[in-house]
């Protein structure tokens, strides 16, 4: 890992910070003092739903904004272009899509192995189907596969919709997927946060064998195949492993637009543009905007509970504008 | 002996036949200028003896092998490709391009990549960024991360063409240079440069070959008149003729 090692650590401390104003934010406020109370032990009740609800809680929006974060470094990287997403190039809907599908449509599976199954097809297909209608429109710029990826969300959105229409009744509720499309954590069980701490660790793993060849791609495709890069299979690679990481975001938090934009870029500016220090970099920045965004999202309106998705978007939105204004100027 | 070599090679893209049954022998070493008239087919085929585009019939062969059955890496190794424009997606550093040059090679010591940065003159701006660099030192950072690995065939597209005359001169002596014991092929639209620099002159014109000989006597030939489509005065000078190109009368 390069970089200064007092940005490791400004990162680290930033996250440990929004962790605890992240398990102390809610509609009842806790204090630190709450917390390490819970933590020691103690039986209260107050105590007992900190450890039970609010902190897993916390955690797993943390690890959802690191793998949003891992998903964004890995399109950006592909796309080569800082303005690439999962999110508005049609990956995460794509997910939200196979989601909707396991959620809605009785499959003789259970749904904890089809949700991430199908999470996982729709990113994967979605994605591929970007690239092809880039490659065969011959616009494989930046700007044609932002366009197709805007066009693909879109069909996959008006998709995921008409699912939800048709196929809702009394006994599949809406209110579920509509958490999906609107993008939300849910509190998991601490088994359950285990496991996706190891899907995330996973993914950073993933990704990181990834780095030196998206360092070498980041070239220009005449140069990385200069440089002994065989650039169509390994954008099938690395398109294959982003599905994966956009796929473990998408069914653990759901939609939750603009992280995986904004995650990357700010990381970018800390550590530079090489991708060995900035995915891990970038996994801590999503932690943190998810961790913050949650904590927002859980103690704005209470006891009403904003979902994730529209408050990154709203936070988000206006980032997407203003690096498009930028790169338009240059 | 032969390093490099191009068998009938025929491009087609789009309808247009871009090479057209070319072939072509090239030694160990030597320095070698490709020139000739816009869409003579120049780019296309230092492009497809790189190995970068895949001809529509024919085989480039390298040392013993064909060029299609070697791996990219060690395709990598062996060649070196220098583009006619070269810009990162990323604003990286010139010590961080240097080293992605060097990780072609899988035994590269770090003195490696300290050695071209001295040899090139980047010491004193090897944390500096791509995008605040001069044309001149892009060039010199491109040379630094393509001969990291001292490839013992160079294939150069052009790549001072943009740059003032004391760079371009700096960039043409090191290309020629390397022609001493390695083979250095480079595509040159300064004829001037191409006579005066290079052992071997190869003018191409519609995907073909038209004249393959060395610099001094090729300077002379009619033909070139003909290929550029202009007139040729050769004015005489102490190390040899000079070309000034005049519009051909009818």
């Amino acid at each position: 890992m390069r970089g200064p090692i007092h940005t490791w650590l400004a990162l680290a401390l930033a996250l440990i910070l929004a962790v605890v104003v992240g398990a102390c934010a809610g509609h009842d406020w806790a204090t630190p003092a709450d917390l390490w109370r819970a933590a020691a032990g103690d039986q209260a009740l107050r105590s007992r739903l900190l450890v039970d609800w609010r902190i897993p809680r916390v955690l797993a929006a943390a690890l959802v904004g690191a793998l949003l974060g891992l998903g964004g470094v890995v399109f950006q990287g592909v796309f080569r272009n800082p303005l690439a997403e999962p999110y508005l190039l049609g990956s995460a809907g794509g997910a939200a899509l196979g989601a909707t599908v396991a959620l809605l449509v009785p499959l003789a599976m259970p749904q904890s192995i089809l949700l991430p199954l199908l999470a996982f097809a729709g990113a994967w297909g979605a994605t591929v189907l970007v690239i092809g209608i880039s490659r065969v429109s011959g616009a494989v710029d930046a700007a044609g596969m932002l366009l197709a990826g805007v066009a693909v969300a879109a069909i996959l959105g008006a998709l995921r919709s008409f699912l939800m229409l048709a196929l809702s009744d009394e006994t599949v509720s809406l209110q579920i997927v509509l958490s999906w499309v609107l993008g939300g954590v849910q509190t998991p069980t601490w088994p359950v946060l285990g496991l996706l701490a190891l899907i995330s660790a996973g993914c950073l793993g993933l990704t990181l064998l990834l780095a030196g060849r998206l360092d070498v791609l980041g070239l220009g495709e005449t140069m990385a195949v200069a440089f002994g890069l065989n650039v169509t299979r390994f954008i099938a690679v690395a398109v294959l492993a982003g599905s994966v990481v956009v796929a473990a975001a998408v069914a653990f938090g759901g939609l939750v637009a603009f992280v995986g934009l904004a995650a990357p870029h700010i990381a970018r500016w800390m550590v530079g543009p090489l991708h060995r220090p900035l995915l891990p970099a970038t996994a801590l920045v999503g932690a943190i905007i998810v961790t913050l965004a949650d904590a927002i999202a859980r103690a704005a309106l209470p006891p009403a509970e904003i979902p994730l998705g529209l408050v990154t978007a709203v936070a988000g939105g206006p980032f997407f504008i203003m690096l498009l204004a930028r790169r338009l100027r240059t | 002996m032969t390093r490099l070599a191009a068998d009938n090679l025929v491009v087609r893209r789009g309808g247009a036949t871009l090479l057209d049954d070319l072939s072509l022998s090239l030694g160990t070493t030597g320095s070698v200028a490709i020139i000739g008239p816009n869409g003579a087919g120049k780019s296309t085929l230092l492009k497809v003896l790189a190995g970068i585009e895949k001809p529509s019939a024919g085989t480039v062969r390298v040392g013993d092998h064909d060029l299609a059955s070697l791996s990219s890496t060690s395709r990598a190794r062996t060649i070196g490709f220098l583009p006619q424009y070269f810009d990162p997606h990323w604003d990286l550093t010139v010590q961080e391009l240097v080293r992605l040059g060097a990780e072609r090679s899988d035994h590269l010591t770090v003195d490696a990549v300290d050695k071209v940065i001295s040899t090139f003159e980047l010491g004193g701006m090897d944390r500096r960024r791509w995008s605040t660099l001069s044309g001149g030192e892009r060039a010199r950072v491109l040379l630094a991360a393509v001969l990291v690995v001292d490839p013992p065939v160079l294939l150069a597209d052009e790549p001072a063409a943009s740059l003032d005359i004391r760079h371009r001169l700096d960039v043409i002596e090191t290309l020629t240079r390397r022609g001493n014991d390695r083979l250095s092929v480079v595509v040159v639209h300064d004829l001037d440069l191409a006579f005066r620099f290079f052992e071997r002159v190869i003018v191409m014109d519609r995907g073909r070959i038209v004249i393959d000989a060395p610099a001094d006597s090729l300077i002379e030939d009619r033909r070139l008149d003909a290929v550029f489509k202009v007139r040729f005065e050769r004015l005489k000078t102490p190390d040899g003729p000079l070309l000034r190109a005049m519009r051909d009368q009818p």
